[in-house]
């Protein structure tokens, strides 16, 4: 990547196994000063490693981490610079605050070991209370808090000491759903009025669009795609991206002139694309929210229409949703339009601007 | 609130039954200690007792010694015990399992054998001699002072300190570290703002368990305090009650002062875990160090140094002399004449074995039912009896057993009691059961937490009665926790060695007044022949248990 500014943070080629298992399998990825990247995926994906391998808990097996131009993961070069000399600071899923410490000497701890005085430490301390409205809470045991409360105080910890980079592993995910929600606002809004370079963990969509300036979408220990939160959801580089964000349909597609064969049966439709060359077959993806299912009826102009039966109805809340099967295990989901009933013959439509196609099957 | 609140009758039930075990003895020690002539039926001689002790040099410098040996032993505890539990916890020591057992034996092996079988390896003339051929007068002046005494003490009590640490270090999560580590922090930083305070409750708990242990321990001050000019509470007043001429008044109230001592380190070191250290958290992964080469030799040369010191010399000393058949200079012959002495029908260490097998059967099955009933009654009650139940259920773990013992003789000899069991065995069971009831209520109780009361409401719901309930829902998931409070029950009656001296009426033995007997004015030879066979004893029912236990939860 060509950068007029050098990467703050840079990771080539991590890698990292624990016995037998390949958690990580080479890593690349740059990080420019004050973005918001977020490491999302599903559990097991080698996130929270990445994470951990960045922090300095785990040394990589291979690769080179370099932040502002220094080394400090090589282990070619027997590089290891440890955690505590790294100015990185985390916030951890289950809080990790510690239990015999008021809430202001947990967020004192960090300002103390690195010997600031004890006026500028009191008004420090003051102040990131403050940005997470727990001033007076100040000498409360973390234990007679609240789990978002605490929360609230691992924030302030980790911000207190003005961190170089912060990391947050998986911080709203032991809350509940209400309060998760909104958390998950106030972080972004202190995240971005802060400022601070932030790797964030994560395997919640929602939260990734909320908090990320970019998200690095990782999958069996590679990152997938990296990309703006619009971009990956609009052009997802692989089924696994296309189906973890949102809710897509995978058709299956052969290439044949002008036009796509699509599903078992070889449906023709017309192609339309503004993709210069899409591959000659593999899968197509359709989001659900741009397929439409209604009535047989006659196609509207410029849309795809495809024939089935719809075999589910949910009612989301605000629309209902319908599973509508287009052959025998080729199943596509859409919002329904009225009339629509569980056994009734339907027709699934979407326009051909709305299809991507995916790089790998 | 449920449909138990309807009847107290249980309730009022366990709190009769232990205020008359426990409260009534305790009062009348009370009311003695403070009124010297009450059991005359006289008011006079008001506080004169504890005048007296304030009044005599030899008794303030008697409590003194006291509470600073059992200071001094908690300390020399800490120094061996908490290496100990960090190497098991937090490092990746080779033979673990092996090392933890090196910790348990001490813990299994009663204090006065391995003080008798210290003063065999030291004294002039002992093993220690034969060995090297003549031990440095120098080492046996240390060791027969206090601080050999607190060595004694130390070894057989550290192995709480190295479990209860091990224990915390082993939940502590990592957590904590890391994040005191990536703010920056240095290990030693780590170590006295994070790790410390909260390894604080469990060095304090385990320091008390050590202190009341030390500052109630009959046995060693009896043995080997005797013998190092070194005079301990527990033993004088055993002394003052039981050779002429006895000072009830004095007795008792070196016996209150004793309590007092007893309850207020235990307060004081609640409020000290409180204050300084603590608050709750979830366990979680701990960090494990690795060991270089050099630091194994040092972990193991530790542990293992300790273990020799703490079981391998004392019981190679007990073995060797319940199988020597001469005494004088070198190695002893072998022989097996003295189990043959001991196990020869008729013989009064035979029925001193036989005692103690039948009371300690009785006792722990008495403790483990009225226990876990007692417990079952208080978790499942609210209000005011309540708390009161509880409050006398824990005493009998804090009073010293000493206490308990001279409490139940003034208690049960007073002239208004018309049951005659004074001077009956029946007076070692009920001591018995006085003081060993806590423990096992103790096992119940925690059970029982961990049970949520919807289990024996679903019974309910399906038209079961209270019995009914109790019979098939409560008692087989309190098997477990039953079953190893018997075990424990049975294995420290079958050791209790001060209750039994002072209660037992004259011509019966049990097995730990008979090593006692033996050894101070008898055969020296038999009373390690005892002492051999109670702890094989011990072992054996433990190993069973544990062995059916096993290859239950595998089979």
């Amino acid at each position: 990547m060509q950068q007029a500014e050098p990467a703050f943070l840079e990771a080539r080629g991590l890698a990292k196994s624990f016995g037998s298992e390949r958690v990580l399998r080479g890593v690349d990825f740059s990080l420019q000063r004050g973005e918001r990247l977020v490491l999302l995926g599903p559990s097991g994906c080698g996130k929270t490693t990445l994470l951990n391998l960045v922090a300095g808990m785990l040394g990589a097996d291979e690769g080179e981490l370099h932040c502002e131009g220094e080394v400090i993961d090589d282990p070619l070069r027997r590089v290891h610079r440890p955690m505590r000399r790294r100015g990185f600071a985390m916030v951890f899923q289950d809080f990790a605050l510690w239990p015999h410490m008021t809430v202001a000497e947990n967020v004192a701890f960090g300002l103390e070991v690195q010997g600031i005085d004890r006026t500028a430490r009191r008004e420090r301390v003051r102040e990131v209370l403050r940005m997470v409205q727990m001033e007076s809470f100040a000498e409360r045991r973390p234990t007679q808090l609240s789990g978002g409360q605490q929360q609230r105080v691992s924030i302030a910890r980790a911000l207190a000491v003005r961190p170089r980079l912060l990391l947050l592993d998986e911080p709203l995910s032991a809350l509940d759903a209400r309060l998760r929600e909104e958390l998950k606002g106030e972080l972004a809004a202190l995240l971005r009025e802060t400022g601070v370079t932030a790797i964030y963990v994560t395997h919640d969509q929602s939260e990734a669009f909320t908090l990320a300036s970019r998200i690095a979408l990782m999958h069996e220990g590679r990152i997938e795609q990296i990309g703006t939160p619009e971009e990956v959801y609009a052009n997802p580089a692989t089924a696994f991206v296309a189906t973890f964000l949102g809710v897509s349909n995978l058709i299956p597609y052969a290439r044949q002139n002008g036009s796509l064969l699509v599903g078992g049966r070889r449906t023709p439709v017309p192609l339309v694309t503004r993709e210069p060359d899409p591959p000659r077959e593999g899968r197509l993806m359709v989001r659900r929210e741009a397929v439409t299912v209604g009535l047989q009826g006659a196609p509207v102009n410029g849309a795809i229409a495809l024939e089935g039966v719809c075999r589910r109805k949910d009612f989301l809340g605000d629309r209902h949703e319908a599973f509508v099967e287009i052959e025998e295990g080729l199943i596509l989901r859409g919002f329904a339009g009225p009339g629509i009933e569980e056994g009734t013959r339907v027709e699934v439509r979407f326009a051909s601007d709305a299809i991507r196609f995916l790089s790998e099957g | 609130m449920s449909r138990r609140t309807g009847s107290r009758l249980p309730l009022l039930v366990s709190v009769a039954l232990l205020g008359v075990a426990v409260a009534y003895p305790l009062g009348i020690l009370l009311l003695q200690s403070v009124f010297p002539n009450i059991l005359g039926g006289s008011f006079d001689g008001f506080l004169d007792a504890y005048r007296r002790i304030g009044e005599t040099p030899e008794m303030v410098r008697l409590i003194r010694n006291s509470l600073a040996w059992a200071g001094a032993t908690t300390v020399v505890a800490w120094i061996f015990g908490i290496p100990c539990g960090y190497l098991l916890a937090r490092t990746d020591l080779p033979g673990k399992l092996w090392a933890r057992l090196s910790l348990l034996v001490p813990i299994m092996t009663p204090p006065y054998i391995a003080a008798l079988s210290y003063i065999l390896l030291m004294q002039s003339g002992g093993f220690g001699d034969a060995l090297t051929g003549g031990l440095p007068e120098g080492l046996r002046a240390w060791f027969f002072s206090f601080w050999g005494v607190t060595l004694v003490m130390a070894l057989s009590s550290f192995g709480y300190v190295a479990l209860a640490v091990e224990a915390t270090l082993s939940e502590i999560p990592r957590r904590f570290e890391d994040a005191a580590n990536l703010l920056g922090a240095r290990w030693h930083e780590t170590l006295r703002r994070i790790l410390v305070p909260l390894l604080l409750p469990a060095i304090l708990n385990s320091g008390l368990l050590v202190f009341l242990e030390a500052l109630s321990n009959f046995g060693v001050p009896a043995v080997l305090g005797t013998r190092s000019n070194l005079p301990l509470l527990p033993a004088e007043i055993f002394y003052l009650v039981t050779s002429w001429p006895v000072d009830l008044a004095l007795a008792t109230s070196l016996s209150s002062l004793l309590c007092l001592f007893a309850l207020v380190s235990l307060y004081g070191s609640r409020w000290l875990a409180h204050a300084f250290g603590g608050g709750a958290y979830r366990p979680g992964a701990v960090a494990v160090q690795r060991l270089g080469r050099g630091w194994v030799i040092a972990g193991w040369g530790f542990i293992g140094g300790l273990f020799v010191l703490s079981s391998g010399l004392p019981y190679a000393a007990m073995v060797l002399t319940s199988m020597a058949r001469t005494w004088g200079v070198g190695w002893p012959g072998l022989t097996l004449i003295h189990y043959a002495a001991l196990f020869e029908p008729g013989s009064r260490g035979l029925g001193a074995i036989l005692t103690s097998l039948w009371l300690s059967v009785v006792a722990a099955t008495l403790c483990v039912v009225l226990g876990s009933y007692i417990a079952y009654v208080n978790i499942r009650s609210r209000g005011w009896p309540r708390n009161v139940l509880e409050g006398l259920a824990t005493l009998p773990r804090v009073i010293p057993k000493i206490v308990i013992a001279v409490a139940l003789i003034l208690a049960w000899n007073a002239p208004w009691v018309p049951l005659d069991i004074y001077n009956t065995a029946f007076m070692l069971l009920l001591a018995y059961v006085v003081i060993y009831i806590t423990d096992a209520l103790n096992y119940s109780n925690a059970t029982l937490r961990g049970m949520s009361e919807n289990l024996e409401s679903a019974a309910s719901v399906l038209g079961a009665g209270r019995l009914t309930v109790f019979v098939r829902i409560v008692l087989p998931r309190l098997r477990p926790a039953l079953m190893a409070a018997w075990l424990t029950t049975f294995v420290v009656c079958m050791r209790e060695l001060v209750a039994s001296l002072m209660l037992l009426p004259p011509g019966m033995d049990t097995t730990a007044t008979y090593i006692f007997n033996q050894f101070e004015q008898g055969d020296i030879s038999l009373a390690m022949a005892m002492a051999t066979v109670t702890i094989v004893i011990s072992t054996v029912v433990l190993a069973l248990f544990t062995l059916r236990r096993r290859v239950r939860a595998t089979g």
